[in-house]
């Protein structure tokens, strides 16, 4: 068998388990398979993010095709935010093309550090260390729209299977919500990732936006805003086939086996495992990004 | 009777919205479709791509994946690798297809608010459709 043939496998097994992992920890392909492919099998990080962005829009897609059925993603919020988020992604597609490899390491760990921060959240709720605050803390601004909310009919519902009820929700503070999704949309066309954290935290911190309809437009952005890299980075050269096209059917064959996989291994054991396992690729990411060799 | 504004807006609301309701679903439907197929075909095309290579003998490409080779980049390069059934220019296209699969549910969008009578997100949706086109643009001018 020739070697180009047991690195594609490799590369499929990677992406594979990639994408079950991030669909475990509701962390995007992208975060995971991006250290794997540049700590592990030592990838020039541009073909990295050109085979990660590549595998975010189709798992993106698969899973928004759901979450738009089931109406949990707000289609107009999403079409008008992804004016920022698209506008931020071509920016910074073209930024990923300036800058330096190893600073694009750095920027990489401190985004993924970051996006570990609720899952830490959520860990420790679950040990008992922290007292479950979401449901108090997380109401949405009823009654508070701001002028831009009613001007573009930025409310919505949808049923909670969980409460069975039906979720009604308006949303506030819609600038600062765009503004943070201009960044979102930056930092995916920079680094080549999804950057879901991000899109949530203007829909659910700034907005007001429910928790589970936050992710599920997220997921909804996500697929467009990388949409507007991708081709920036295919006609750039950065999308390698042999090695994006295993990367994006490994990433969306591990997400499908992870969402079914969800309800049986979703304890919080699990999870500190890769927690802890991500903080250290985190770490290792930002010592490579700056030049510091242990 | 006159202290029941939920119960008069309800009232009011229920006849408009049912058939609000009735296009805003057919608007999610189509998305929904176009996501999935898109998925499908763009992945059946990639694994198509594969096979043609695997039956090739691996013939015509390097031996160490992510040295940056001479696989195409261009759109051109790609349609007429594909019309010559090469491999990698297969795999090539279903890689385009992923990435196309949103900018169609952009494109598709656009339609179903024009019917829904939406103009002002049929104006946001065009907005978006119109900065993928340049994104395109831009690379193609920058690479």
């Amino acid at each position: 068998m020739s070697q180009l043939f047991v690195q594609f496998l490799v590369l499929l097994g990677i992406s594979v388990v990639a994408g079950i992992v991030g669909s475990l920890l509701g962390l995007g392909g992208g975060i995971i398979v991006i250290p794997a492919l540049t700590l592990f099998l030592h990838l020039d990080y541009r073909l990295a993010a050109g085979a990660s962005i590549v595998s975010i829009i189709a798992t993106s897609s698969g899973s928004a095709a759901t979450y738009v059925k089931d109406r949990l993603s707000n289609i107009r919020v999403g079409m008008f935010l992804e004016i920022l988020t698209t506008v931020g992604a071509v920016c910074g597609a073209f930024l990923a093309g300036l800058v330096k490899g190893t600073a694009l390491y750095a920027v990489f760990a401190a985004v993924l550090l970051y996006s570990l921060i609720p899952m830490g959240r959520k860990i420790a709720t679950e040990l008992g260390w922290k007292r479950p605050s979401t449901s108090i803390r997380r109401q949405p601004p009823m009654g508070a729209p701001d002028s831009f909310a009613v001007k573009l009919g930025f409310s919505g519902s949808y049923f909670d299977p969980a409460e069975g009820r039906s979720v009604a929700y308006s949303l506030g503070r819609v600038p600062i919500g765009a503004t943070i999704m201009y960044f979102a949309g930056l930092a995916s066309g920079l680094l080549g990732i999804g950057s879901g954290v991000f899109k949530v935290v203007a829909l659910d911190t700034a907005m007001g936006m429910p928790m589970k309809a936050s992710t599920a437009t997220s997921n909804f952005m996500i697929g467009v805003t990388a949409a507007a890299s991708a081709g920036i980075y295919f006609l750039r050269g950065d999308i390698d086939p042999l090695v994006a096209a295993p990367v994006a059917l490994g990433v969306l064959v591990g997400s499908l086996v992870g969402t079914r996989l969800l309800a049986r291994l979703a304890g919080a054991s699990i999870r500190i495992v890769f927690f802890v396992v991500l903080a250290f690729i985190g770490l290792q990411m930002l010592f490579h990004g700056l030049g510091v060799t242990l | 009777m006159q202290d029941s504004p939920p119960g008069r807006k309800a009232k009011q609301d229920a006849p408009g919205s049912s058939k609000n309701d009735d296009k805003a679903r057919a608007t999610e439907l189509m998305v929904s479709v176009v996501l999935r197929s898109g998925v499908f075909i763009s992945a059946a095309v990639i694994a198509f791509g594969i096979l043609l290579l695997v039956a090739h003998g691996l013939k015509g490409v390097g031996n160490d994946l992510g040295a940056v080779g001479n696989y195409p980049h261009a759109f051109g390069q790609v349609f007429s690798g594909v019309a010559r059934l090469d491999p990698i220019s297969v795999i090539t296209l279903g890689l385009l297809l992923v990435i196309l699969t949103p900018v169609t549910r952009v494109a598709v969008s656009i339609v179903a608010f024009a019917m829904e009578k939406d103009w002002r997100y049929v104006v946001i949706t065009a907005v978006v459709l119109f900065v993928l086109v340049v994104s395109f643009a831009l690379g193609k001018a920058g690479s």
